[in-house]
């Protein structure tokens, strides 16, 4: 049963640019926006500024036009969750049918723009984002398989190396690294909101790990993959695309996410999980921090490029 | 909110996206147009 109710009188109210703006994930847009631009920032090579400023809208849209499909297949689940009812979809305010015509034209129309402006690789990139991220993610992994978010997490980490490409036509290990940071991110950061939001999960029937899986076995795979992930975050110093900056903020960074995750490793409180939400916050510092390096070295041209070019 | 606050409210929702809508169109406009620049590069003056 949906948590809230849908105004149902002889005069409905429409949809505001606000409900619109709503469908497009925000704050999802803005991460996948920080990343793209990480990657064209990086990227070795010259872009003109305005290409650069369509790569990062045609990302931004894309990103959008994906939450707004993934809101409108996914408005039976976000109906019956607490964190997810207030949408625009599950509060009546934009039908279903019309948020997957937006989210569709939007998708169609970004990746156009990208072949047509920027290059080929980079549009495809984006595609196979969208592709990911709607059918393979929303549609099929959601709903049937704990490890949904693992496999789907493929799509929130393409932006670095759509951004790459958009600069220099091509996908080489450096920008393959700064999608495994976020690939290798993406299980903590979202199995540790699900540790605390567990019930609203299982209330949905979204095999999400903890309900699938247990609380227990969930923290030992956050630790895990923690333990996976803080190698692979060094990794662009160790590669040499990467300086003393991101070295010193990305030591320091593990080093807080490997504490928090010990803490939701050993958490007694599965009620609260206060260690879960430190982590979900911390994982999002840690993933801030670590690509605000790597456009701060880039910018400030401290960064050993010249083994690039 | 009754049927009045609704109307009124519809009303100037639909004026706002109708603003919102065409700053995005004219937006557009002019990114096709700088782009299209762009991608001639400095060739766009050398028309016989």
């Amino acid at each position: 049963m949906a948590l809230v109710d849908v105004y149902a009188g002889p005069e409905r109210r429409i949809a505001s640019v606000g409900d619109y703006f709503a469908l497009l994930k925000p704050r999802v847009m803005s991460l996948v926006i920080f990343t793209g631009f990480a990657g064209l920032v990086v990227a070795p090579g010259h872009i003109h500024l305005l290409s650069a400023f369509t790569a990062l809208l045609c990302i931004a849209v894309a990103a959008g036009a994906s939450g707004a499909l993934n809101m409108a297949y996914d408005s039976d689940i976000d109906a019956v969750m607490a964190r997810t009812a207030t949408r625009p979809i599950p509060m009546g305010r934009i039908a279903r049918e019309e948020a997957l015509m937006f989210g569709w034209w939007l998708s169609v129309a970004s990746v156009t723009m990208m072949g047509l402006f920027i290059n080929l690789l980079s549009a495809a990139l984006l595609a196979f984002t969208i592709f990911f991220y709607v059918v393979v993610y929303t549609l099929w992994l959601k709903r049937s398989t704990a490890q949904n978010i693992v496999i789907g997490g493929l799509s929130g980490a393409l932006p670095p190396a759509i951004g790459w490409a958009a600069v220099t036509g091509q996908v080489t290990l450096a920008p393959i690294v700064l999608v495994a940071i976020i690939f290798f991110w993406t299980p903590p950061h979202f199995w540790a909101l699900a540790l605390f939001r567990s019930d609203d999960y299982a209330r949905a029937g979204v095999p999400m790990m903890p309900v699938v899986a247990g609380k227990a076995s969930t923290r030992r795979q956050i630790f895990a993959y923690t333990l996976l992930l803080l190698p692979i975050g060094l990794a662009p110093a160790a590669l040499g695309f990467a300086g003393p900056l991101y070295l010193a903020s990305a030591g320091l960074m593990s080093a807080w996410f490997l504490s928090a995750a010990t803490k939701v490793l050993f958490e007694r409180d599965a009620v609260k999980e206060p260690a879960a939400k430190k982590l979900f916050f911390v994982s999002i510092a840690y993933l801030f921090v670590l690509f605000a390096a790597l456009i701060a070295e880039r910018l400030i041209d401290i960064a050993p490029f010249g083994a690039w070019l | 909110m009754d049927d009045d606050d609704i109307k009124t409210h519809n009303a100037r929702e639909r004026r706002k996206r109708s603003i919102v809508l065409a700053l995005v169109l004219g937006g557009l406009v002019l990114l096709f147009f700088l782009m299209t620049m762009v991608r001639m590069g400095g060739h766009v003056l050398d028309m016989p």
